[in-house]
């Protein structure tokens, strides 16, 4: 082979590898997976109202114990399977964790009704005009977030929830935490 | 029937909210160009300037209230990378590993150029190419023994 044809197949390799290389990285993840990026940092503070009583909820408040916040809205078709197995959860690990629903894009009516009141299983959060989901990456409903009892973000869940892996994600986050990242604002 | 079928239909879609009020036309031009760049989370490849789903809403309201709040473009695009990565934007910046999407194209068609321009210009510049020799004529070692009677018979049928 002669020298100008050696550097010809070295620079065609070297081309090929870089464009595999691409679309290796490309393919390798789900087109519809929207990255989150929150995972180890702390969580964005918020000052919600309850639906049920009106009083102001505030995040800093509620640091010391395993925070689960669940995103919802009656118009959504999955979050009505999900609303059980939370439900479930609050009730039977309200001692060592806090429940809370957070509306996303709905009215306080149509919440109400959806959510059972005024006998819910778990306290729920009015979002005005979804202020607060954009804080925290929402990217639809139903999504839940698992905060620890320092406030930092351990995991964020962006599918109906069942049972296992509800007890799964409740057993993680009574574990200790890894280094904390820089706070987000 | 109709009225319950579409009651139905309508009541699995989120109410929709009005936008949040907007700022003076300067600053409002700012907010929309951000919207531009940002990559709504519920739609397929819509900015969230040019989505009507309520997460895409709910993020121009926030673009609004950073940018009412005197945050930078630079900051107001990290307020987003810092919750949805570089997703979040519709370009991506031409820094590290994007580098290479952005000038990949640029040196394939640089190399195409030059091999372009270099195989035209050949002829022109290329010494005349040597007279070509005239073929050897076959040896009698080359030639198959005079006995064979399959290739005469082929050589005669040839020279008909």
């Amino acid at each position: 082979m002669t020298r100008r044809g050696l550097w010809i197949g070295l620079s065609l390799a070297a081309v090929t590898a870089v464009l595999l290389f691409v679309l290796a990285k490309g393919f390798g993840r789900d087109p519809h997976e929207v990255p989150f990026q929150l995972r180890g940092k702390p969580a964005p503070d918020f000052t919600l109202k309850r639906l049920d009583t009106g009083a102001p909820v505030k995040l800093s408040e509620l640091k010391g114990k395993p925070l689960v916040l669940n995103f919802w809205a009656s118009w959504c078709g999955p979050c009505k399977a999900e609303h059980p197995v939370v439900a479930m959860a609050a009730r039977r690990f309200g001692q060592e964790f806090q429940f809370y629903g957070v509306v996303f894009e709905d009215t306080e009516e149509n919440a109400r009704a959806f959510a059972g009141l005024p006998d819910p299983a778990f306290p729920q959060l009015m979002d005005e005009r979804s202020r607060m989901a954009v804080d925290y990456g929402v990217t639809g409903v139903p999504e839940t977030y698992f905060i620890d009892a320092q406030g930092i973000i351990r995991e964020k869940v962006a599918a109906p929830l069942d049972p296992r892996t509800m007890m799964e994600k409740l057993a993680a986050l009574k574990q200790p935490a890894g280094p904390v990242s820089e706070v987000v604002r | 029937m109709t009225a319950w079928v579409l009651g139905l239909v309508l009541a699995s879609y989120a109410p929709q909210q009005a936008g949040s009020t907007l700022l003076d036309p300067a600053r409002e031009a700012r907010v929309q160009a951000l919207g531009k760049q940002l990559r709504c989370p519920m739609c397929q490849g819509l900015s969230i300037a040019d989505s009507n789903s309520s997460a895409a809403r709910a993020q121009m309201d926030k673009v609004r209230e950073l940018v009412a709040s005197g945050r930078t473009d630079e900051e107001i695009r990290g307020y987003f990378t810092s919750r949805y990565g570089e997703w979040a934007l519709l370009e991506p910046p031409a820094t590290g590993m994007n580098l290479l999407v952005w000038l990949l194209p640029l040196l394939l068609l640089l190399g195409g150029a030059v091999a372009i321009a270099r195989t035209i210009r050949r002829p022109a510049s290329a010494p005349p190419a040597p007279p070509a020799k005239p073929a050897e004529p076959e040896t009698d070692k080359d030639r198959p023994p005079p006995d064979d009677p399959w290739l005469e018979a082929v050589r005669a049928e040839l020279r008909r």
